[in-house]
């Protein structure tokens, strides 16, 4: 099935049940929900919890009608993660002993997707690091893996920040390249909708 | 947000730098994700970062440490101490064994894994209905290790936001937990059996039970049905 821009179409499928177009959407906005979560909560059982809490929401709504603008479904489904981050943010506190009662079991599923392409995505990485010179490796070392300060990072390699920007774009760009031409245009990392 | 000024001012980079204040920040989160070509972009760029601090990490470990040192300057960090810890006689062991399980993952584990997971696979099933209650259920046979689907039917009731079911295997034990949606009462054509895709596992046969809780949109929830069903091994 080739999936096309978000639309009414898209919003029947999902409010019929179809299988895949559920699929299709957990995929895509899973990734950009724990992206978007992933410098504001600390656990990942927290960005877990909001990330499912926003799902429940936003099924609860599209059963409901409330989808009015299937062209800006995605922005929809930010706004309900905001709130649903808002409410966390509050009650988190208050909360705390009552959670610690009610011990919530994570489905500890193994994802056989998740591991394999977890594996195929590294060596790509390594691929495009390698492309690196040295100096460039340990600056994205210094500032991704050992959290420095990134002002104080340009400032020992005598950069500036719009070099690592650069240096950023330009990694990011030659792995997608090598991933796309080895998987093809379909990978789940790039899938658009 | 104007797509074009976003990509002019690579603010995928300067997202995943944190180079954004919380109004820019929030401004470029509602427009990637409505936009697929900025959506596509951050979701590189976060597996791209993601993945390179293992692989950073890896690579510094071939670094001679005294030339490094020296041509770039940097605040030791915790890899300093995992340095001064591997020593021959305590990293050898470890690493002849590290290399035994990365051989095996590699030779063995990965490959079949890989090999399930290209073919397409005729899985057990069994149908389960939380409405009602009784001693027996529907009976599954697998075999070891390997997983099964369950069609969990839930009475719609428009009290509940949302589902909790939890798994207990025949000791009592809880296995895992799922947010399952909730259909509207008043909605006749909307689903009310979910497909859940138990994933294989090294189970013990015997009853399992499905346990169902409603999830009010205050957060009060309350148990609506349980269901059991017998697992069988196949040997």
């Amino acid at each position: 099935m080739q999936f096309h821009s978000f639309d009414e179409a898209y919003v029947d499928r999902l409010r019929a049940g179809d299988f895949r177009t559920h699929e299709h959407f957990g995929e895509y906005f899973s990734t950009l929900i724990q992206v978007k979560l992933r410098s504001r909560l600390q656990s990942r059982e927290a960005i877990e919890d909001v990330r499912q809490e926003t799902f429940a929401r936003f099924y609860a709504a599209l059963h409901e009608g409330k989808i009015l603008h299937p062209e800006r479904l995605g922005s929809f489904v930010n706004s309900i993660c905001n709130n649903v981050l808002l409410e966390h943010y509050r009650t988190s506190a208050r909360h705390s002993s009552i959670e610690d009662e009610e011990k919530d079991v994570r489905a500890c599923a193994i994802d056989l997707l998740g591991l394999l392409s977890a594996r195929e995505t590294e060596k790509k990485v390594l691929e495009v690091l390698d492309q690196l010179s040295e100096r460039d490796r340990r600056l994205l070392r210094e500032v991704f893996l050992e959290e420095r300060d990134k002002d104080e990072v340009c400032r020992d390699f005598g950069v500036d920040r719009e070099y690592l920007r650069v240096l950023l774009h330009r990694a990011k760009q030659s792995f997608k390249s090598v991933y796309l031409k080895r998987t093809g245009n379909d990978s789940a990392e790039f899938k658009t909708a | 947000m104007d797509h074009d000024l976003v990509v002019r001012q690579k603010m995928t980079e300067r997202y995943l730098l944190d180079e954004l204040g919380p109004e820019a920040r929030d401004e470029f989160e509602g427009h990637f994700f409505d936009c697929p070509d900025c959506a596509s972009d951050v979701r590189g760029c976060a597996i791209f970062v993601e993945h390179s601090k293992f692989a950073l990490a890896k690579k510094s470990e071939s670094i001679p440490g005294g030339v490094a040192a020296a041509a770039i300057p940097s605040k030791p960090g915790w890899l300093a101490g995992l340095r001064s810890a591997l020593r021959p006689a305590f990293a050898v062991p470890v690493l002849a064994g590290l290399l035994a399980v990365i051989g095996y993952q590699n030779l063995v584990t990965y490959p079949q894994m890989q090999h399930a997971l290209s073919r397409p696979q005729l899985l057990p099933w069994a149908s389960v209905n939380v409405g009602t209650y009784g001693s027996e259920g529907p009976v599954v046979t697998t075999r070891r290790g390997e997983g099964f689907l369950l069609f969990v039917r839930i009475p719609p009731d428009g009290s509940y936001s949302r589902y909790a079911a939890e798994l207990y295997d025949p000791a009592g034990k809880a296995e895992w937990s799922l947010t399952i949606p909730a259909a509207s009462a008043q909605d006749t054509s909307a689903q009310d059996q979910w497909p859940v895709r138990v994933p294989g596992a090294n189970r013990a046969a015997g009853s399992y039970t499905l346990a169902v809780r409603g999830i009010t949109a205050s957060g009060e929830s309350k148990e609506v049905g349980r269901a059991i069903f017998e697992l069988q091994i196949q040997q």
